[in-house]
């Protein structure tokens, strides 16, 4: 209808107008739209901006509130009072009448120099007039003359400068006094805001901030998997914008202050970027594609939790130890201890040795029956053996058993002493050597839970002994307690100096712990040839070679998949097996259902919490699987788990990286070298480990922290001496230092790694020859007899008794002979900085010792002192060997 | 119009006008446990200090049932300034006196060493910057103070039964008790707060209270050891 009609307008005459407004009106709206959600919607970052200024100035608001209520505000107005008036002296007649004395006396001082200028020009001139008459022959008399009353001027003018000048100085103290008044008031009043004015350009600061993209570009970060540089873009600052700010400690994400500032000293994000750490796509600016979750072809999604320690590896892969990344450090000790590498090849972990004892004389040790039942399922026999299950048949483990039998009938072992030789001992006092010489630092007996809970891994690093009594034989035990490396020349567990007595005592008392279990009665088929063939095809095909040596064995390679690129594996590669599947949005990534069945999310992650869970998990019926089920807790699986996700090969260039130079290779061997001896069972060593001092109530009375200042406080010399044959130095102690009949290789790496550690270099120094002043010995002995050192240093011989043994500190008469010199002044300057917690009391304070008789209290004469009479004290006898205790 | 300026004014200066004083005792049910009795013999600097037994102050329970040696404070308050006096901690007799007392945050903690024998005080605190410092001399004194809120142990490690107990606050509201076993907390600003006693033996008793215009508030507590 309405067409038709409009139709019948003629063409010129129609109007458009309606339409026009129409669409124009839609256009108009359509580009505001897309401006304000080109300058907002699409950029919520700029939201974040000003929140992030909002919150910034609302703290520094309370800030100031803060600091202007601890300013006492009634001393303010006084003195502001104060200063009002010494300005307004500056307006009074007095000071203005002193201005205006002071302007004409200028004005007078001007003309005055003006005119004593120029009365000497004159007079030069006039000179020269003179001296050219003179020269000339003319009369001079009157040019004299002139000269004269010119030199009078000059000296008139002179005098009148000279009383102006005097009477400007006597206005100045005047006018002095009123603007330094006014100058002190106001320097004194800046000081009481300072807090005050230093917040409020802190304020103007931040709400004059611009809202800008924040961004780090790292140029020649990474190849390219075609071996081309590429640079990485990070713009997570614009967001995150707190995180060097101590305001933003407990603020809200994105604001919150970066939690571990430590790492950032040596990873400053303004240059170093976040991805290289945290991962996530650096150039977005929206949240989901920022973080990398709502990007699904985004390879690195941003790592959460303890996940983000992964990164770490990139770099540091050669490295046990990070100070700052406590996880990460973890994560290496559990792969170290747990050797995933003996299947497996992990960068980072070749060369390390096999975690198992060998395997060619075990019935020299134990019976084919202990054997039989051990292979079949070690956590039965022991819940926290490292050895894992590997689900044998009664076919398969009497197989094994068979071969391992085999080898040891070939094998020439034999303990030393004859049969029979172990008997005679008390297990009273065996119990009582097993509980005070140290036995149980690493092995746990019975009830006694301390070491295991304070170490925190859900494996003991050796053997638990509460069943041993059914498992050894009693030569074989006496053998081995004597004299570990007997049996196996590698075995880390060291000789404790036991006597034979004290060895026959343990033997009583650990042969009497006896499993209520019986070996199972089985008649195992040990001779036959057959059996003894399956049995060596089976010792292959599990790779029981990774962690033990066995005869026979001794080139078989990884069994296992490398795990160089695990981290890269995509989730659609991996095989859930008859799991059933966790929703994606699933918190969880692997459940456990009451019917037995398991629910694993698919993903990457979710597949290997299954795996570590039970690493037969995803077997079926046509797939079987070889790796042995583990028992690894929750958290140990996380750190595992985070491990894994560093498994890649990306690594960036040199420039970004912590050079891993002669120190760190020095460091880095020690470290493997302490943690395969398990050093750190007892001793804390960079932060870690002493897990043993949780048997005692005080740390004190443990076995001593190695400080990282370790290697520059003994002398190589004793350090060697000491580790090939330990003495006593602290005789308080009933644990004492084993001998672990290291080679002079390994004394070498744990002394460069004590002095890596100290920032030192080995040198050959002769300790004995070093210099005594003797000019120090007499107040030295002054200072020790004042402070009253030998209150806990005994400096002879100790009566027992005397003293009660734990308040002793260690001899000073072997000082001499272990200490370095320098390392003693260290000490006696601050003794806590060295060894945190130790009981050391400090004697010096502010630079002053506590005597001020003896060099006036000089804290450095003193302790020079203090260490000459030290040095003297053992310098003329040389190291006392003492065996044992 | 002249109500209403003392209206507003009163509004205005009601929160530090109104300040009351919580006070109350802390008893002791259950059997106390024998005290150690301390043996000197290493130093016989302390052992001439004493003619008499000394025995450990771990557990005092007066006479009238009450508990000594608590440490009782306003847990959640916050106060001006440290005040200008110090607090004196002395090492007479190879004991600390006093065993437990509360300091406020930047006030001054004299040190003393009235022995003359080595005394080292050792702090153990966590988030206050540990000490551990020797007073070999007679008379030597040593001044500390405190920036963080904590309770912490100080011991002396030449004569290990030396114990004392130091609480940092930021506020003045605590007290120790005494040989009645009660306490004072002066001047506590109106406001419902949270107490606590603390003893190093027993632990933490809370009590809730609220201190309004009328000015005087009790708070007992009691310590039962089965």
């Amino acid at each position: 209808m309405l067409f038709e009609q409009r139709a019948r307008i003629p063409v010129e005459q129609r109007s458009y107008g309606k339409y026009y407004l129409i669409f124009s009106t839609i256009l108009f709206l359509g580009t505001m739209w897309s401006v304000w959600d080109e300058v907002s919607v699409r950029r919520p970052w700029k939201e974040y901006q000003r929140r992030y200024n909002d919150l910034v100035l609302q703290r520094l608001d309370s800030l100031r509130t803060e600091a202007q209520a601890r300013i006492d505000s009634a001393t303010v107005a006084d003195l502001v009072a104060e200063l009002q008036k010494a300005k307004e002296g500056l307006s009074s007649e007095e000071y203005l009448n002193a201005l205006d004395q002071k302007t004409d006396l200028q004005k007078d001082l001007d003309i005055a120099t003006r005119e004593w200028r120029f009365a000497r020009s004159r007079s030069d001139a006039t000179y020269y007039a003179y001296k050219k008459a003179l020269a000339e022959g003319k009369d001079a008399s009157s040019l004299r003359k002139e000269l004269e009353g010119h030199d009078a001027d000059i000296a008139r003018y002179a005098a009148e400068m000279e009383t102006l000048n005097a009477k400007i100085a006597e206005v100045d103290v005047l006018l002095n006094r009123y603007i330094g008044m006014v100058d002190s008031l106001q320097s004194a009043y800046n000081r009481m805001m300072a807090e005050v004015n230093a917040l409020d350009l802190k304020i103007q600061r931040t709400s004059s901030a611009p809202v800008q993209i924040r961004q780090v570009m790292l140029n020649d970060f990474e190849f390219t998997p075609f071996n081309e540089i590429k640079a990485r873009i990070d713009r997570c600052q614009t967001c995150h914008m707190g995180w060097a700010d101590e305001l933003m400690e407990d603020a809200p994400q994105p604001f919150t202050k970066h939690p571990v500032p430590e790492l950032l000293a040596k990873h400053n994000p303004e240059t170093f970027g976040c991805t290289p750490c945290h991962r996530g796509q650096g150039p977005a600016l929206t949240e989901g594609f920022a973080h990398g979750d709502a990007d699904r072809y985004w390879e690195t999604p941003l790592l959460r939790g303890v996940d983000v320690y992964a990164t770490c590896n990139t770099c540091h892969s050669n490295e046990l130890v990070l100070k700052h990344a406590k996880p990460f450090t973890k994560a290496k000790q559990l792969v170290f201890e747990t050797g995933c590498f003996g299947c497996h090849e992990i960068k980072g972990y070749t060369d390390v040795p096999k975690i198992g004892p060998p395997l060619n004389d075990l019935t020299g040790k134990t019976s084919p029956e202990w054997i039989y039942r051990w292979v079949k399922n070690p956590k039965e026999y022991n819940p926290h053996t490292r050895m894992p299950d590997f689900k044998l048949t009664d076919e398969e483990a009497e197989a094994i058993t068979a071969y391992l039998v085999k080898i040891s009938g070939e094998s020439d072992y034999r303990p030393i002493r004859s049969r029979g030789a172990y008997g005679g001992g008390s297990a009273q006092q065996g119990k009582r050597l097993f509980e005070s010489v140290g036995c149980q630092a690493c092995h746990t007996l019975g009830d006694d839970q301390t070491v295991r809970l304070a170490r925190g891994t859900s494996y003991d690093i050796a053997p638990e002994l509460t069943r041993v009594g059914s498992k050894v034989s009693p030569d074989w035990l006496f053998d081995w307690l004597k004299n570990p490396r007997h049996y196996n020349s590698e075995a880390r567990m060291p000789s404790l100096r036991l006597t034979d007595d004290e060895a026959r005592h343990l033997v009583a008392y650990l042969m009497g712990q006896k499993d209520a279990q019986s070996l199972p009665s089985v008649n195992l088929a040990l001779h036959d040839e057959a059996k003894i063939q399956r049995g060596d095809r089976l010792i292959r095909e599990y790779g029981c070679a990774g962690c033990h040596a066995i005869k026979g064995m001794e080139n078989e390679g990884k069994v296992s998949v490398a795990l160089s690129d695990f981290g890269r594996k995509k989730y659609e590669q991996m095989d859930y097996g008859d799991t059933r599947e966790l929703p994606k949005m699933s918190k969880e990534d692997y459940i456990e259902h009451e019917d037995g069945t398991v629910s694993v999310k698919r993903t990457w992650a979710g597949w290997v919490w299954g795996k570590l869970k039970n690493a037969r998990l995803y077997q079926t019926e046509r797939i079987a699987q070889k790796m042995p089920v583990f028992s690894f807790n929750d958290e140990e699986i996380a750190l595992i788990r985070m491990f894994l996700i560093s498994m890649t090969r990306d690594v960036p260039l040199p420039a970004y990286q912590h050079p891993f130079d002669k120190r760190m290779q020095h460091i880095e061997a020690g470290r493997r070298l302490t943690m395969n001896y398990n050093c750190v069972q007892c001793h804390t060593l960079e932060e870690g480990g002493g897990y043993l001092v949780a048997k005692y109530e005080e740390a004190g009375l443990g076995p001593p922290p190695l400080p990282e200042s370790q290697g520059a406080k003994v002398q190589e010399q004793w350090l060697y001496a000491f580790l090939k044959s330990p003495t006593t130095i602290r005789p308080w102690l009933e644990v004492r230092m084993p001998t672990f009949s290291l080679t002079d290789e390994e004394i070498g790496i744990i002394t460069k790694y004590f002095l890596g550690l100290s920032r030192l270099e080995l040198s050959l120094r002769d300790y004995s020859s070093f210099a005594v002043d003797e000019k120090y010995l007499a107040p030295g002995k002054r200072l020790f007899d004042v402070y009253q050192c030998a209150k806990c240093h005994p400096t002879g011989t100790v009566r027992p008794g005397e003293v009660s043994a734990s308040d002793l500190a260690p001899n000073l008469v072997i000082a001499a002979n272990r200490l370095k010199p320098e390392w003693i002044n260290d000490w006696l300057l601050d003794p806590s900085k060295l060894q945190p917690g130790t009981r050391m009391p400090s004697f010096f304070y502010e630079g002053k010792g506590p005597d001020e008789t003896v060099f006036g209290g000089d804290a450095h004469e003193q302790i020079k002192a203090l260490q000459t009479y030290v040095w003297s004290l053992g310098a003329r006898r040389r190291p006392v060997v003492a065996q044992g205790n | 119009m002249k109500l209403l300026g003392i209206v507003l004014a009163t509004a205005c200066l009601g929160g530090t006008l109104f300040a009351g004083d919580v006070t109350g005792k802390v008893s002791f049910e259950g059997t106390a446990p024998k005290p150690n009795r301390l043996r000197m013999n290493a130093d016989p600097v302390c052992m001439k200090a004493h003619k008499d037994p000394v025995f450990s102050e771990e557990v005092i329970v007066n006479k009238n049932g009450t508990l000594k040696n608590v440490l009782v404070y306003v847990k959640d308050a916050k106060g001006g300034a440290a005040p200008k006096g110090k607090t004196v901690l002395d090492q007479i007799g190879c004991i600390y006196v006093p065993r437990v007392l509360g300091i406020q945050v930047g006030q001054e903690l004299e040190i003393l060493n009235s022995d003359p024998t080595l005394h080292n005080v050792h702090s153990l605190s966590k988030a206050n910057t540990s000490f551990n410092q020797a007073m070999p001399m007679k008379g030597m004194k040593l001044t500390k103070k405190f920036d963080k809120v904590e309770t912490f142990r100080v011991k002396c490690e030449v004569h290990p039964w030396m114990s004392a107990y130091i609480g940092v606050f930021n506020h003045p509201y605590f007290a120790v008790t005494g040989d009645d076993g009660s306490f004072t907390l002066k001047g506590v600003p109106a406001g419902e707060y949270t107490v606590e006693a603390w003893h190093e033996k027993y632990g933490t008793q809370t009590a809730k209270v609220k201190v309004d215009a009328t000015g005087k508030v009790t708070a007992d507590f009691k310590f039962t050891v089965k």
